[in-house]
């Protein structure tokens, strides 16, 4: 399981909710939990890097090839961060950008086609705090799951199944609807992914 | 119109820096004010940190050093912007300005009593995005367009109630020719002036 926070601050209701999930699952899984803030993991994709993108040696740095490493074992990607402007924070959508490369995310076919690389991948679970009500994320598209679910999705093979856990109108939720999303989603994320019988 | 570019590619002989110089002699032409930002250029960072986040309430002023772009944002009346799209959406450096820059005060307001925010950019007429996708137009589609929608829907609303947005995209550059690619541009520079009409 490879499991990535994308809120910046170590104590933000995202974060709760990915120790929660974490912690459950690291019970029946082998968990590498990536918390991008903590890392000081830099968003931007260097010129570096975008010129090694189009090589067989995407991977330049140290923070990257770990990542990249934990990604192809991973049997299921859960992501946990609050969407501003319908989309990824910078920094999770450029954790994408500079791990999700080639020989990793994808390769190259004979012909020279792109071909998914993640067949590894059964699961992408994304969990996500919302300042806008329900109605109003599906009016502007939910960028950032659309990314996750159906972007990232591709490298699987189509292969992987996907789950979503939205906590919307955040600013308006009483403690009681927070406590209620950790404990829910803590708990329909492990029934998914499978505990160990003891 | 007072016109504010906004790029963002870290590679200088990018194929999408021909598109931004394209974009800017288009306007110069058509006698527009340019004003553009080079994010890679300028080393801008798009991390909006767990300290700046905490002041999401407070006015710009306590953000002195996005003073620049705040001022930018409030004497525009159209907003271009240049980019790849990758993974379905804009450049982490692109979509951080936007998460940093977009602020209280700025972007939009929360009246004292009111539960939803109120645009404050109605200065900004029309949105134009020109934008090139490695991957084929029905792939995009499939996928929601993540990209297109954040410019067109997501960041619009806080723009001006008659706001325009125009979506000037190049799919399929993976397998894009030389020449395709010039028609490509020669089309950029005609739809940015009509959209700025």
């Amino acid at each position: 399981m490879l499991a990535v926070l994308g809120h910046p601050s170590a104590d933000s209701f995202c974060a709760a909710v990915f120790n929660s999930v974490v912690r459950e699952l690291e019970k029946s899984h082998e968990v590498t939990a990536v918390r991008l803030a903590e890392e000081n993991f830099r968003p931007t994709m260097s010129a570096v890097e975008r010129r090694a993108y189009e090589t067989s040696t995407p991977l330049v740095e140290d923070a990257t090839r770990r990542h990249a490493d934990a990604l192809r074992t991973a049997e299921a990607l859960v992501f946990v961060y609050p969407t501003w402007w319908s989309g990824l924070p910078a920094q999770l959508k450029g954790w994408l950008e500079r791990v999700f490369v080639v020989g990793v995310a994808f390769r190259f076919n004979n012909r020279g086609k792109i071909r998914p690389n993640l067949q590894n991948v059964r699961h992408i679970i994304g969990v996500s705090t919302y300042g806008s009500p329900w109605r109003y994320v599906k009016l502007v598209n939910d960028n950032g799951r659309r990314t996750l679910t159906r972007a990232i999705r591709t490298s699987t093979g189509m292969r992987a199944r996907t789950m979503w856990c939205g906590l919307y109108a955040l600013d308006t939720c009483t403690l009681e609807q927070r406590q209620n999303f950790i404990a829910e989603t803590t708990e329909k994320i492990s029934r998914r992914l499978g505990r160990k019988s003891s | 119109m007072k016109t504010l570019v906004v790029y963002a590619h870290p590679v200088d002989d990018s194929f999408n820096s021909a598109v931004r110089d394209t974009v800017v002699r288009t306007l110069i032409e058509g006698n527009h004010d340019v004003r553009l930002r080079d994010l890679y250029a300028e080393n801008f960072d798009p991390f909006l940190s767990a300290s700046e986040r905490a002041l999401h309430h407070t006015p710009p002023s306590t953000r002195p050093e996005l003073g620049r772009d705040v001022e930018d944002l409030r004497w525009c009346e159209a907003l271009v912007f240049v980019y790849p799209t990758w993974w379905s959406g804009l450049p982490a450096m692109l979509k951080g300005w936007i998460d940093r820059t977009w602020m209280n005060e700025v972007a939009w307001v929360l009246p004292a009593g009111a539960n939803t925010i109120r645009p404050r950019l109605t200065n900004i007429r029309r949105l134009v995005a020109v934008t090139t996708h490695g991957s084929s137009k029905i792939v995009n589609a499939l996928q929601g367009e993540p990209g297109k929608r954040t410019i067109t829907r997501s960041i619009r609303v806080m723009c001006n109630r008659w706001c325009r947005a125009r979506w000037i995209a190049l799919y399929g550059l993976d397998k894009s020719t030389a020449e395709s690619r010039a028609k490509h541009l020669h089309r950029v520079g005609q739809r940015v002036a009509r959209a700025l009409r």
